[in-house]
């Protein structure tokens, strides 16, 4: 703890039909920190979590992983990078009539060839190291059943397990339980605790829900038309701060 | 870029697209008004009215009808709800209680629609003393008795044609196979679109697809009779050009509608460009492929066919040399043998079709 994994100066994003997403966003990521975003629809967090892994490319402004300077990387290193990074998202995107066991084994194509891929080969260390993380995210017993026939819950944790088997330092989380109903959304939350707890790894998790944000984040910022306007931990979002964010007419809605 | 250098640049794009949409809408009017007078003068006037058989036509008269359209266009354009150009390019703000089709400017469009309807009746020549005349109520009555007295004497010969129809036409879809998968890729603009070379290799597939494509089967058969020599090899050869270039489009359109989402999702695990589309594009795409083949298959069947009209071996071969010789008890056996297969194929490909979805 205490040591920046991620770096974001000054970080701006103009879209091409001129939607100007971030407006000079910078912050930091502490190693092992529970960082949650919060703000409206639009305000920017997807697009945040976008440039950390040039899913999407920053317009200006510098984001720095492990130190190094990633803004502007292409190719191979691009790939390597990506492949330090893990992602799930509010649709959970995982590949349709694919089983569980070979979504999860898609965390490891940056390191497997591109001709052993295409033919399904994967080195038994993977297999083996599939299945433990299939039993991390507690569904053992169906790893050959198609993940597309799983319960949304189910296949968010197929999507978790698939992000660690990267061995990532960082997990990006885009509205993760934004499709869950409330019961589901919790469990998926208290996975993604155990693997930030347990495994160390650092979590950036755009959220929609305060009370979601209150018991899980250790750190929040908070973005309102692209500005960050808020950064501080989660006890100190108050019933003002609340309504900077949210707007004056807002109501907070718990999730239990 | 700053900000506002930004902003600046979004603005001169949006004056440019604006400009580009007026010249776009003056080109519309200007042709519209152009037809409008030609029609009304060639057909309407010249034949309709003053009943003249063989009209002259010279060269002066669309680019006359060309320059009075012009200046009717121009003049209407500046004033009123009355371009049609306009309303097609978004440049009239629109009254979203009010119902497009009582616009003024859709007076315009209604005289086009009907001065069209009336100059392709007399154009297509229809006539309802011909269809109902004596001769020729007589001549239909003798081929169609023909036609339901088939001759069954050369329904051997017949079936065999027809396998080899179903045959060619299921080789031409298997060698098409591979090249449409390809080529579906290249033609697909959601993956061609990351790069200008990649988009330069789009435009030129979508180009080579759209040709060969506009280009009938019927024709590129009697291309490939004349390379080949005629036979059941050129008519395969016909067919499967054409469905390289009909597949290839199928199969791009299915990848431009599959969800970006597991793409994504590949992308952020680091995996490589081919990686991506083997697991984010392939398993989106593999039974709509696959439907969209056994259906071309069906087609190819039909077309086969056909193609053998113009030499291209099968049934279509034997047909044609049958009405040549006006045996119209042996073409009506051919006719119920093609009604069957292009049945059953139809039927058995809907059912596989929809047991794969």
């Amino acid at each position: 703890m205490g040591q920046n994994i991620l770096e974001v100066d000054k970080l701006n994003k103009v879209y091409p039909n001129g939607t100007h997403a971030l407006k000079r966003v910078s912050f930091n990521v502490k190693k092992g920190e529970f960082l949650v975003v919060i703000g409206l629809s639009g305000s920017g967090k997807s697009t945040l979590l976008r440039c950390i892994n040039r899913l999407h490319e920053p317009t200006t402004g510098t984001i720095s992983f492990e130190g190094n300077n990633i803004t502007n990387i292409k190719g191979k290193p691009l790939r390597s990078l990506r492949s330090r990074i893990g992602m799930i998202f509010q649709h959970f995107n995982l590949i349709p009539r694919k089983t569980v066991l070979t979504n999860v084994l898609t965390g490891t194509l940056s390191k497997t060839g591109v001709f052993n891929s295409i033919f399904g080969i994967f080195s038994e260390a993977d297999k083996k190291k599939a299945l433990e993380l299939i039993e991390l995210v507690g569904l053992t017993g169906k790893e050959n059943r198609r993940a597309d026939n799983l319960s949304g819950g189910q296949q968010q944790r197929v999507a978790i397990a698939r992000a660690l088997m990267q061995n990532p330092s960082i997990l990006l989380a885009d509205e993760p339980v934004a499709s869950l109903d409330p019961a589901t959304s919790h469990s998926v939350m208290q996975y993604l605790k155990k693997v930030n707890e347990e495994l160390g790894v650092t979590i950036v998790c755009n959220l929609h829900f305060l009370s979601l944000v209150r018991e899980y984040a250790t750190h929040v910022i908070a973005l309102k038309d692209g500005n960050l306007i808020y950064e501080g931990s989660p006890s100190e979002i108050d019933e003002n701060w609340f309504q900077t964010i949210y707007g004056e007419d807002a109501v907070e809605v718990t999730i239990d | 870029m700053s900000n506002s250098e930004a902003i600046t640049l979004n603005q001169e794009k949006a004056g440019l697209k604006h400009m580009k949409r007026v010249v776009a809408a003056m080109a519309i009017d200007i042709f519209l008004w152009a037809y409008t007078l030609l029609v009304s003068y060639k057909v309407i006037y010249q034949k309709m009215i003053a009943d003249i058989r063989y009209a002259e036509f010279s060269w002066n008269q669309p680019v006359y009808a060309l320059a009075i359209g012009a200046l009717v266009a121009l003049g209407l354009f500046l004033f009123g709800r009355l371009s049609i150009g306009r309303a097609t390019q978004g440049l009239y703000e629109s009254d979203d209680s009010k119902s497009v089709t009582t616009e003024p400017f859709m007076l315009l469009g209604y005289f086009i629609i009907f001065i069209t309807f009336v100059a392709g009746l007399n154009i297509s020549q229809v006539s309802m003393r011909e269809f109902f005349s004596e001769a020729g109520l007589l001549g239909a009555k003798r081929i169609f008795t023909a036609l339901f007295h088939p001759n069954f004497g050369i329904l051997e010969q017949a079936i065999f044609a027809a396998i080899e129809t179903i045959y060619m036409a299921f080789i031409a879809t298997v060698i098409a196979l591979p090249f449409a998968f390809l080529f579906g890729f290249f033609a697909a603009r959601n993956l061609m679109n990351s790069s200008p070379l990649l988009f330069a290799l789009y435009n030129l597939t979508r180009f080579f697809l759209n040709i060969t494509r506009s280009i009938e089967p019927l024709v590129w058969a009697i291309i490939f009779s004349v390379w080949v020599g005629i036979g059941p090899f050129a008519g395969m050869l016909a067919l499967c050009l054409h469905s390289v270039s009909s597949l290839a489009k199928l199969y791009s359109e299915q990848i431009e509608n599959i969800s970006e989402g597991p793409i994504e999702a590949m992308t952020a695990t680091g995996a490589h460009h081919i990686q991506i589309i083997w697991f984010g594009v392939v398993p989106q795409i593999v039974l709509p492929y696959l439907s969209f083949t056994i259906y071309r298959w069906d087609i190819n069947v039909r077309m086969a066919t056909v193609i053998g009209l113009v030499g291209g071996g099968g049934i279509g071969t034997m047909l044609m040399q049958y009405q040549g010789l006006a045996k119209w008890n042996e073409v009506g056996l051919l006719a119920i043998t093609i009604a069957a297969i292009v049945w059953i194929m139809d039927w058995s490909s809907s059912r596989i079709r929809e047991s794969i979805k």
